[in-house]
């Protein structure tokens, strides 16, 4: 087992022991592997970075490096697509420990010497890192045991050099919770994290941006590829997107809006119209509507058989008939489950009900969401059309103090 | 059903054109409002150089020179917006924080090295917040050794098992009453030819005094922790280099102003005291510069200034510095935290208010002099976070389109170097006593 910090530096000897070079970088090659190759070295010589392939060294330790020819190939260092250097792109970055869901520093790296070549097995997180680092040779007190995260759980890798993205980092993200990735992206710049988020598939991406600041969502999905972005946007709930939509730059949403497909562009466009802070502009336009003739079995037969069942599915809209949208009654799941499968739903549906008009303040719905312990409540205009419900996640994130939906104690009012 | 579906897109295509919304936020308001949400960073950073430390210096400086040292407010102004717009600029860029940028572009060594300027100036920035408590104290008559330790533990307290934010508010509102400067100001009726000729003639010397006046006064207006403080409530505030234009007007707004409230308390201090002779021994003498308005509640208001003041600062300061240092070396960090899980984090903020509470609890320590001495502190080791600041603002790999242009490159390398040169001076003067009287 060797620390990077320990070969930095150190001198490359040829085969008769004569020092030819020092050691400027490692190089490893990311890949699906889960502890990566050790594919090269950056050797030092003069004031010039020299490729020296790894086939060439025979001996690598604390002491150095042993080549196994007493001839050095000046072949003048260019970085190929895949390379990370150990030195430049991870030691001192930030990266995700996606075991223990955090952000962390590199503080040195672990190199493994396996059957017949060097593996990057951990990144060393610990103090002890920092001070093999600090310390001056030989001065390492204790050999206590490090803290060393293992490769394989490394998620993202913040770093500036672009190519080098880890080819499996967004399967070992994608293991979080997408709230677990919010909070990750944004412990790191505002760069790292929207590549973090660009790395998700659609669904993630989306689920993940739902948790993030609206500015963020803003700022991530303004910068990023059109298509790309239009896509995130429809698996978004559509009023989470149209949020987004209006708050970014006029031409920007319309193009996006453009982009999107047929059927989600309706729903988002549809919400559209309706200020932030009212109810219209709260509610999302994802429900269940049955009309009131079907039996509480047939009801129960409609919701498996549908195709994209919505998220809140807790409360069902009774309408007057099929295609209407007129409101008649709702039921609570828990209701049509608990009765007997032949009665028609108007003898299940409660009539009674708490609604919203599209144009109260969003902050007085929320709070009578809030005070009648619903789980949502339906907007209905004036002529008793239902256009869509307020669910009781969408009316907290109103109603919590500010300080409380923020992850880190802010330092600075 | 298709046809209607249609109809609502472009309805929703509409409106995004026009701005979103049947009653939207009108045009000015949403602007007005998105102004005062980035309004800030800047404008906080550089208020809160005037703080114990800086009230004292610049008390002393009109009470010992009168308006001699006016000018040099004018290079100061522009090297401190230089230098606050820098790590604006940075933090904008990059949306990393100045201690995350040393970390990754210097390495280790060097991190330590300015890991440890930034947390020795902050100590005693920390202990010159705790002396301010003691004075402020002292005027309403509650001797140190009462007031420091319960504010320390308050302080303490309230960081982590409260909420500092909430009492924040109060602090700054109390420490407003340092704006009473200016009108006292007015009403001292200072000599204006002399202080107009004070502001545009400099002056030199190499006098121990003088110098060691000229190092606190840099050390106070352009100290290393508001350069850490500017970038990093950038980067939590989520500005982009896209509206970074008004971050931009936000820190030079900020600089000029805070300037302007140092400019009248030379001046009262010049008119009050320098003017009968008399120097700044206590914080009472400080107060007297507040008479000219306030008459014989001076005092009072005086101390309750300075308490908002220096209880705002004792708070943030240890916080700050415990942020940055545990970012930096990447050390598990948050007040949330506990302290089997954040050793580090907790016990550098733990550390910095006890050593502070600690020394300004000494029993006849010279508390205007100790406020002094540790804004000179801070002079000495600005150069070290100049230097850091000015390297990575050129990296093109960092800020590419964004790095300095060449005439901001010449004030800003100026700023760095003059200040390098007035600290080794200040150093060999103190050093060799000998040098000042030739």
């Amino acid at each position: 087992m060797l620390y990077l910090s320990q070969m930095l530096g150190r001198p490359i000897r040829d085969l008769e022991g004569e020092r030819v070079a020092t050691v400027k970088d490692v190089i490893v090659r990311l890949g699906d592997d889960d502890h990566p190759p050790v594919t090269g070295l950056v050797a030092r010589f003069g004031r010039r970075n020299f490729f020296l392939s790894r086939w060439r060294v025979t001996e690598l330790n604390e002491h150095g490096v042993r080549l196994n020819s007493d001839k050095l190939n000046l072949r003048p260092f260019v970085r190929r697509d895949g390379e990370v250097l150990l030195a430049r792109d991870v030691l001192d970055k930030q990266l995700i420990d996606v075991d223990g869901k955090r952000v962390v520093r590199v503080n040195d790296v672990q190199l493994i010497e396996t059957a017949n070549d060097w593996r990057v097995t951990g990144a060393d997180v610990s103090f002890q890192g920092l001070w093999r680092r600090l310390a001056p040779a030989g001065f390492m007190g204790t050999r206590t045991p490090v803290e060393v995260l293992d490769w394989a759980d490394v998620g993202y890798l913040a770093t500036d050099a672009a190519t080098v993205q880890l080819k499996s980092s967004s399967g070992k993200l994608a293991r979080l919770h997408p709230v677990e990735i919010a909070r990750l992206a944004e412990a790191l710049s505002y760069h790292h994290g929207s590549e973090v988020v660009e790395s998700l598939d659609d669904e993630t991406a989306a689920e993940t941006l739902e948790e993030m600041p609206s500015e963020r969502q803003v700022q991530i999905l303004g910068d990023m590829d059109e298509e790309r972005a239009a896509d995130i946007l429809e698996w978004m709930s559509p009023d989470e997107a149209a949020d987004v939509l209006g708050d970014l730059p006029e031409d920007k949403a319309e193009e996006l809006l453009g982009l999107m497909e047929d059927e989600e562009q309706a729903d988002v466009a549809e919400l559209l119209p309706y200020a932030d802070d009212t109810a219209g502009g709260l509610m999302t336009t994802e429900f269940v509507t049955l009309p009131h003739e079907l039996t509480v079995g047939e009801a129960l037969a409609r919701l498996r058989e549908m195709a994209e069942t919505p998220n809140m599915i807790y409360y069902l809209y009774v309408v007057e008939r099929e295609g209407s949208w007129k409101l008649s009654g709702v039921i609570a799941l828990r209701s049509l489950i608990l009765a007997d499968p032949s009665v028609p739903l108007n003898e299940v549906m409660r009539t009674k009900f708490q609604l919203a008009h599209p144009d109260e303040p969003a902050r007085e719905v929320a709070q009578r969401i809030a005070e009648y312990n619903l789980l949502a409540l339906p907007v209905m205009d004036e002529t008793g059309d239902i256009l869509g419900i307020i669910t009781v996640d969408d009316a907290m994130e109103i109603l919590l103090p500010k300080d409380w939906r923020q992850r880190l104690p802010r330092l600075f009012s | 059903m298709a046809e209607s579906r249609a109809a609502v897109v472009a309805t929703g295509r509409r409106l995004l054109r026009r701005g979103r919304g049947v009653k939207p936020p009108s045009g000015w308001r949403r602007n007005f409002l998105g102004f005062l949400a980035i309004l800030g960073p800047g404008m906080i950073a550089a208020s809160a150089g005037n703080d114990a430390g800086g009230i004292a210096t610049f008390a002393a400086v009109g009470a010992e020179h009168g308006y001699r040292l006016l000018w040099i407010l004018l290079p100061i102004t522009i090297s401190l917006g230089l230098v606050q717009e820098m790590c604006a600029r940075m933090g904008a860029v990059t949306g990393k924080g100045l201690a995350d940028l040393i970390r990754e572009r210097f390495g280790v060594r060097w991190t330590a090295v300015v890991m440890l300027a930034l947390l020795i100036a902050n100590a005693g920035v920390t202990v010159s917040e705790f002396v301010g408590i003691a004075a402020a104290a002292e005027l309403f008559g509650i001797p140190r050794f009462i007031s420091v330790p319960l504010s320390a533990l308050g302080i303490w307290w309230l960081v982590v098992k409260s909420s500092y934010q909430r009492v924040e508010r109060v602090f700054l509102l109390m420490s407003l009453v340092f704006l009473g400067y200016i009108i006292s100001a007015f009403l001292a009726r200072p000599d204006w030819n002399a202080v107009a000729l004070g502001l545009v003639k400099p002056s030199f010397s190499l006098d121990y005094a003088y110098l060691f006046t000229l190092v606190a006064v840099v050390g106070t207006t352009i100290s290393p922790y508001m350069q850490v403080y500017v970038q990093s409530s950038v980067v939590e505030k989520g500005v982009t280099p896209e509206d970074y234009g008004r971050t931009k007007w936000d820190v030079w707004v900020g600089t000029v102003l805070a300037i302007l409230v140092v400019f009248f308390i030379v001046i009262s201090t010049a008119a009050t005291l320098h003017t009968h002779g008399l120097h700044i021994e206590s914080a009472s003498d400080a107060a007297r510069a507040l008479r000219p308005l306030a008459g014989p509640y001076a005092e009072k208001l005086f101390a309750i200034g300075l308490f908002g003041a220096s209880m705002l600062a004792a708070g943030v300061l240890p916080l700050a510095t415990a942020y940055s240092i545990s970012e930096a070396l990447g050390f598990e960090k948050g007040v949330s935290r506990s302290f089997r899980e954040a050793p580090i984090f907790l016990g550098i903020f733990t550390f910095l208010i006890a050593v502070g509470a600690a020394i300004a609890v000494i029993p006849g320590l010279p508390l205007i002099r100790v406020l002094l001495v540790t804004q000179v502190i801070n002079g000495l080791l600005l150069p070290i976070i100049l230097f850091a600041i000015l390297k990575l603002v050129n990296t093109r790999e960092l800020m590419g389109a964004y790095v300095n242009g060449l005439i901001y490159n010449i004030g800003a390398w100026l700023t760095a170097i003059v200040v390098t040169c007035l600290s080794l001076l200040f150093i060999l003067v103190t050093l060799f006593p000998g040098l000042a009287r030739r």
